[in-house]
């Protein structure tokens, strides 16, 4: 890695807050309830109490109680407000809009392997109920186990979550997975239909950040796979475990850690502001904060043909754009290499297949063969890769953080590189979308001699991990936002400065 | 993969004494003489066992150069464990060690047990720096000191094992409050539902200590 070091700049050009800083510190971390609780099998993203203001807010709350006329704080209040709200709301907007995507692929997937469309689920939460119904009933039939058809909707609520619950763990019907999916699609696209809801997801909430979700994911199930030594396989692929192991976990606990002091210290800036001062700043950081809106995103699923060097001359393009003083050289390492696995396992397959019509010739067995490469090792190889591009895309985030808190040369303005990390962040995410849609075909080619029960399973395990992978890089998008705020009030301090 | 407890240590000190150098002798057991400079903080986990408990390193490699303190800082908070090195032939990098020391007690918890390394024993020939010397200035703090070298790895896995068997200490002493993460202590899935028990009964005889 090739660096240039500025000593010349001052280190401390953004401390001017570190007394507002030491009684954060002090505060004892607010952790422990959340670790009492008990963690979810399956991961969920962060939610926000609506009740809870935000930092802007509150910041904004204090000035409110200042001499000015109550009017116009009001307006004030109101303007701030939908500040606070529409950030909180552009993660959730953004996911939804990416996993329409990847909801697309599935419905054609589901489609041919028989599974109801997510579209058919999604319209209204009643239709699901009664979608579930069936399809719960469908996949109690298959497991002979026949549900009576009195049961009320409450009743099969517990089933499915009974089964969500044992997901991985034991093969169920793969329709239950399926529905697990659609189900997460499908609350989604009701947040996206309800600004109210919208409010209740979202990343700014002190109390269950990120990383603590995940790792508690991760714990849940080392817990469970120390007590199931015999699940090799399942232990294998589990997401959480890899995505820790790639350092994911620490990257986006170190990010957050940046993003969490220099909240606090945009808000103490903001707390020393009045009048002209504070309009003029807060229009500054409304625009920064539309840069993160990801508006721009599109689903343009016909491209995904061109290639490789596409993603890394995309990438290095945007990287260049930041003026940071690192290489995105690992994150596009690791994008390589997923697709490598991609297309060595066509290569593997046609081979199995070429070979196992000869020995069919010569009169051999094939069962031998099919244990050469079994769904299992591409699934595995799936997750694995999901694992480890997303968190390489998160220290490529958290690098980012760190060397523009470093307080490089400003010479590219905090709004640029929160349009250049956007962008960074739609390539990536559609990069996730077409890897889990080559791993799901190279799954389908693999498993053809699979029962569906063993292979859709497997394909639903890795649409809906692209899916998270998808929401945590946008989380951790996110949270440079206020790594770039205040990088942006220094460089407005430095000029005023001068 | 099972752990009874995951310790988040830093290390820390000056740009160059071997930060990095230990940290890769200590979970990859080789050395690179060249290492880039570190941007921010890197990572590395390995597992260790301490009186039969499985217990799982989680390291935060800070970056020495000045530039950085300010963000470094950041990344104390919620350690177990420092490692403060100083390089054995460089004089500078001992005499900064209580700046070092002030950020670190400023910035973390009170009970962080912190190690003293003087790191570069290989290089006898050109020490600047007394082993009485660091011994003195550990004694002096309350560190624990030890000299390693990561070129030939000698006392490297010491250094990071004696940390974790004092922090294990403390714990057992009910100086930690286990169930407070700020600590940087966190309760493995092995044996977790008995430790469970016994963090609640620490927490019960821990006077005013207790978190929530």
């Amino acid at each position: 890695m090739s660096r240039k070091e500025n000593k010349s700049l001052k280190e401390d050009t953004y401390a001017p807050s570190e007394s507002d800083q030491k009684a954060e510190d002090a505060e004892p971390a607010d952790t422990d309830g959340v670790e009492a609780e008990p963690a979810p099998m399956t991961r969920k993203r962060p939610e926000s109490k609506p009740s809870e203001p935000s930092v802007a807010q509150e910041a904004l709350m204090q000035k409110v109680q200042g001499p000015s006329s109550t009017e116009e704080s009001q307006t004030r209040w109101g303007y701030w407000g939908n500040w606070g709200k529409s950030l909180l709301s552009t993660a959730s907007a953004t996911v939804a809009t990416v996993g329409h995507g990847i909801s697309n692929v599935i419905e054609k997937t589901e489609t041919s392997l028989g599974i109801p469309s997510p579209s058919e689920l999604s319209s209204e939460a009643k239709d699901v109920t009664e979608e579930c119904q069936i399809s719960a009933n469908d996949s109690k039939r298959d497991a002979e186990n026949p549900l009576p058809s009195i049961t009320g909707a409450f009743g099969m609520f517990s089933t499915i979550s009974a089964a969500v619950q044992n997901t991985g763990k034991t093969v169920i019907s793969g329709s239950l997975d399926a529905l697990e999916f659609i189900g997460k699609k499908t609350m989604d696209v009701i947040a996206e239909g309800d600004p109210g809801f919208k409010k209740t997801k979202g990343l700014m909430n002190r109390n269950s950040t990120l990383s603590q979700i995940l790792r508690e994911a991760k714990e849940k199930e080392e817990q469970r796979t120390a007590t199931e030594v015999s699940m090799a396989t399942e232990k294998r692929a589990h997401y959480g475990l890899l995505f820790d192991e790639f350092q994911g976990l620490a990257h986006l606990e170190a990010l957050e850690m940046l993003s969490r002091e220099s909240e606090s210290k945009v808000k103490s800036v903001i707390g020393t502001l009045s009048g002209a001062e504070l309009d003029a700043l807060k229009a500054e950081l409304e625009q920064l904060k539309e840069a993160f809106s990801l508006a721009e995103f599109y689903d343009d699923e016909e491209e995904e043909k061109e290639e490789y060097e596409d993603f890394t001359r995309e990438i290095r393009g945007l990287f260049s754009q930041l003026y940071v003083s690192t290489k995105p050289d690992k994150l596009i390492q690791a994008r390589n290499s997923a697709c490598e696995l991609t297309k060595n396992h066509t290569d593997q397959t046609a081979k199995e297949e070429r070979q196992k019509e000869e020995d069919l010739q010569v009169g051999l067995g094939d069962a031998e063969l099919e244990e050469k490469i079994s769904v299992e090792d591409v699934h595995t190889s799936a997750i694995r890769s999901l694992a480890e591009l997303t968190a390489c895309s998160i220290e490529v985030f958290h690098k980012t953080a760190a060397l523009v808190l470093h307080g490089q040369e400003q010479e590219v303005l905090a709004v640029d590189r929160a349009k250049a990390l956007s962008q960074m962040t739609i390539v990536l995410c559609r990069e996730l979308s077409s890897l889990s849609k080559n791993f799901a075909t190279r799954l389908t080619a693999a498993g053809v001699e699979e029962k569906a029960d063993v292979l859709n399973p497997l394909i639903t395990g890795v649409f809906l991990e692209a899916s998270n992978s998808a929401s945590y890089i946008q989380d951790a998008f996110q949270l440079l936002l206020p790594v770039l705020q205040i990088s942006h009030i220094q460089a407005q301090t430095e000029l005023t400065q001068q | 993969m099972a752990y009874a407890y995951l310790f988040k240590y830093i290390i820390i000190g000056d740009t160059g004494v071997g930060k990095s150098c230990l940290l890769l002798q200590f979970t990859d057991k080789r050395f690179q003489p060249v290492h880039d400079l570190t941007i921010g903080v890197e990572f590395g986990a390995r597992m260790i066992t301490i009186e039969g408990k499985q217990i799982k390193l989680q390291i935060w490699d800070t970056a020495g150069q000045e530039s950085f303190r300010s963000i470094t800082r950041s990344y104390y908070r919620g350690a177990a464990g420092a490692l403060l090195v100083y390089d054995i032939t460089r004089r500078d990098t001992f005499n900064h060690l209580t700046t070092w020391l002030e950020d670190a007690r400023q910035h973390s918890n009170s009970n962080m047990v912190i190690m003293l390394i003087g790191n570069k024993s290989d290089l006898e020939s050109r020490r600047e720096v007394k082993k009485e010397e660091g011994e003195a200035f550990a004694q002096e703090h309350g560190l624990i000191f030890m000299e390693t070298s990561a070129k030939t790895a000698s006392n490297v896995e010491e250094a990071f094992i004696n940390t974790a068997k004092e922090i294990y200490q403390k714990i057992q002493e009910g100086v930690f409050d286990i169930n407070n993460e700020a600590n940087g202590i966190k309760i493995g899935p092995q044996h977790a539902a008995t430790n469970a028990t016994l963090a609640g009964n620490q927490g019960g005889q821990q006077a005013g200590g207790g978190c929530c």
